[in-house]
């Protein structure tokens, strides 16, 4: 009995995923390489390759845990959570809650921050480069405006705090780094992503900075994101972190 | 006038290609890999003005019974735009079903009901572009029973129904037919030789399906010699065509793309100038 294309594919997916289908081993033109045998080579293309591209997006996570237990990390998130379009850049925003939660790298807890900051970079990365807030465009506003601004963070900026030593972890598992051993009890780490004209990178900023940016990025006024990193760092410095911000290129242009 | 042999353009080669602009017929990028705002667009976009581009795409899903996603598709035709590449092309296959999607080329029946598929598919990409597309024949590791038509004629009359144009691909024909059990050369009796817009070389590997040897298209090797004797043989029967060496696994240095798409251009011009036909198309 042949089945309808919608049917047949939807049965092809259930068995790529592992589903036990006859119907669709039944369809299947065997020889002496059996049915079973053919549609195995597309079960394993399927998940070696959605392997690959999540390793080209976390590649710090792979450097960290090895690409023999990353594929294995890989297989099973791929496992329960498929892309749902084509870019496969744009794949794998789940993965980082998925280290987070899976019990064989509990001896790693720093791995699904690490996770984050790829995820952070790879978004970032992938940005457009323009539409950044210029020092010449605050000029041009009345000096009683600038207290109560908002400002938005530019496309592809983005703050991933850890408890964690994240930028040394990082630079460590960086291809060529010098093995070094990186003492997780250092503190923690607020980093902040951004696009740069021909990558993406990361710069350290201080709690009072990152409490800064993390109230703008909340929608919240200049002044009173300034009384929060305040709070946070009293030795925040508004004018020298804003001037250092806008060098970076941290900011969306106003609307 | 000169066959033209071109390079899949991959992520490694990027830099390289930008400062020394190797001479080569031209380059052929995966739609999927620049839909965002990368500074690999943007290197792209710089190099238009020295080659000539193809955009092939891998996602578009054309055999899906689903239809087309809506959203890739317009990312898909924004590119298109942006770039205006000299060719637009996607695989009778499909990878997306029930919304998830797959990310591999997977086999259709070859059934009326799947040809209206992929023609309404098919019309549809081509009305949003506003164009005609090439749409290449792919490597299967099956078939199915319930098949009325062979591959050839099942692109035939989706050539004659959507009016869009072939990319022949002699490495799949290769692998399909030797995994298969068909012959090569009949698989190209009957095919529509004016339609065919370009063609695709690349390696393949050969791996163990339960103690038999299944030929694998993992685009990781030169293009092997039963390969070449089938371009040669393609050439000689369609004439010269828009020749494109594709690597995407384990990728060599430049250099070794090169001189793939080198021999490829100078097996078109033995050819040809033996008495096969030049079809004036190509240029």
């Amino acid at each position: 009995m042949p089945l309808a294309l919608r049917d047949l594919q939807a049965a092809f997916a259930a068995h790529v995923m592992g589903g036990d289908r006859p119907d669709l081993v039944a369809v299947v033109a065997g020889d002496t390489i059996p049915a079973a045998a053919r549609l195995s080579v597309y079960r394993h293309h399927v998940f070696e390759s959605l392997g690959a591209a999540l390793a080209a997006t976390f590649p710090t996570v792979q450097a960290l845990v090895g690409p023999d237990f990353f594929r294995d990390l890989a297989r099973t998130f791929v496992g329960h959570t498929l892309p749902v379009q084509p870019v496969l850049t744009e794949y794998g925003s789940d993965f980082p809650a998925f280290i987070a939660g899976y019990e064989t790298v509990r001896d790693l807890p720093y791995l699904a921050d690490v996770a984050r900051l790829d995820w952070a970079l790879n978004l970032a990365f992938h940005a457009p480069p323009n539409g950044r807030l210029q020092a010449t465009d605050l000029s041009t506003l009345p000096a009683e405006r600038l207290p109560s601004l908002s400002l938005a963070l530019a496309a592809g900026a983005v703050l991933v705090s850890s408890r964690y030593p994240l930028d040394r972890i990082w630079e460590t598992s960086q291809p060529g780094a010098a093995s070094e051993t990186v003492d997780l009890n250092t503190g923690a780490s607020h980093l902040l992503v951004l696009r740069r004209p021909d990558d993406a990178a990361f710069v350290s900023l201080s709690a009072g900075e990152a409490a800064f940016i993390a109230a703008l990025d909340a929608g919240i006024s200049l002044e009173r994101a300034a009384e929060a990193a305040f709070q946070s760092n009293p030795a925040f410095d508004l004018s020298t972190t804003f001037a250092r911000l806008l060098s970076l290129g941290a900011f969306a242009a106003l609307q | 006038m000169n066959p033209v042999a071109g390079i899949g353009l991959r992520s490694p080669h990027l830099v390289v290609i930008g400062r020394e602009r190797p001479a080569t017929g031209f380059l052929e990028i995966h739609a999927e890999n620049y839909l965002a705002e990368s500074p690999a667009l943007q290197a792209v976009e710089q190099l238009r003005a020295d080659y000539a581009f193809s955009i092939h795409a891998v996602g578009l899903s054309l055999g899906s019974a689903d239809g087309l996603d809506t959203a890739h598709l317009a990312r898909v035709a924004a590119l298109v735009k942006r770039l205006e590449p000299a060719w637009v092309s996607d695989h009778l296959s499909w990878s997306v079903s029930g919304g998830r999607y797959f990310n591999d080329l997977l086999p259709l029946p070859y059934t009326e009901e799947a040809l209206e598929v992929v023609v309404r598919n098919v019309g549809r990409l081509q009305d949003t572009l506003g164009r005609q597309v090439s749409i290449e024949n792919p490597s299967c590791y099956l078939g199915f029973a319930d098949s009325t038509l062979s591959e050839p004629e099942f692109l035939s009359e989706l050539v004659r129904r959507s009016g869009c144009g072939l990319l022949l691909d002699p490495n799949n024909i290769v692998v399909t037919a030797h995994n298969l059990r068909l012959d090569p050369r009949d698989w190209l009796d009957g095919l529509p030789g004016p339609a065919i817009t370009e063609y695709h070389l690349a390696g393949h590997a050969t791996n163990d399906a339960d103690g038999e040897p299944i030929l694998i298209d993992d685009h990781g090797s030169t293009v092997s010699d039963g390969v070449w004797a089938l371009f040669a043989e393609v050439v000689k029967r369609f004439g010269a065509r828009p020749t494109l060496i594709e690597w995407d696994t384990d990728i060599p240095p430049l250099g070794v793309l090169l001189d793939e798409a080198a021999r490829a251009a100078g097996m078109i011009e033995t050819v040809v100038a033996a008495g096969g036909r030049d079809a004036a198309r190509a240029a």
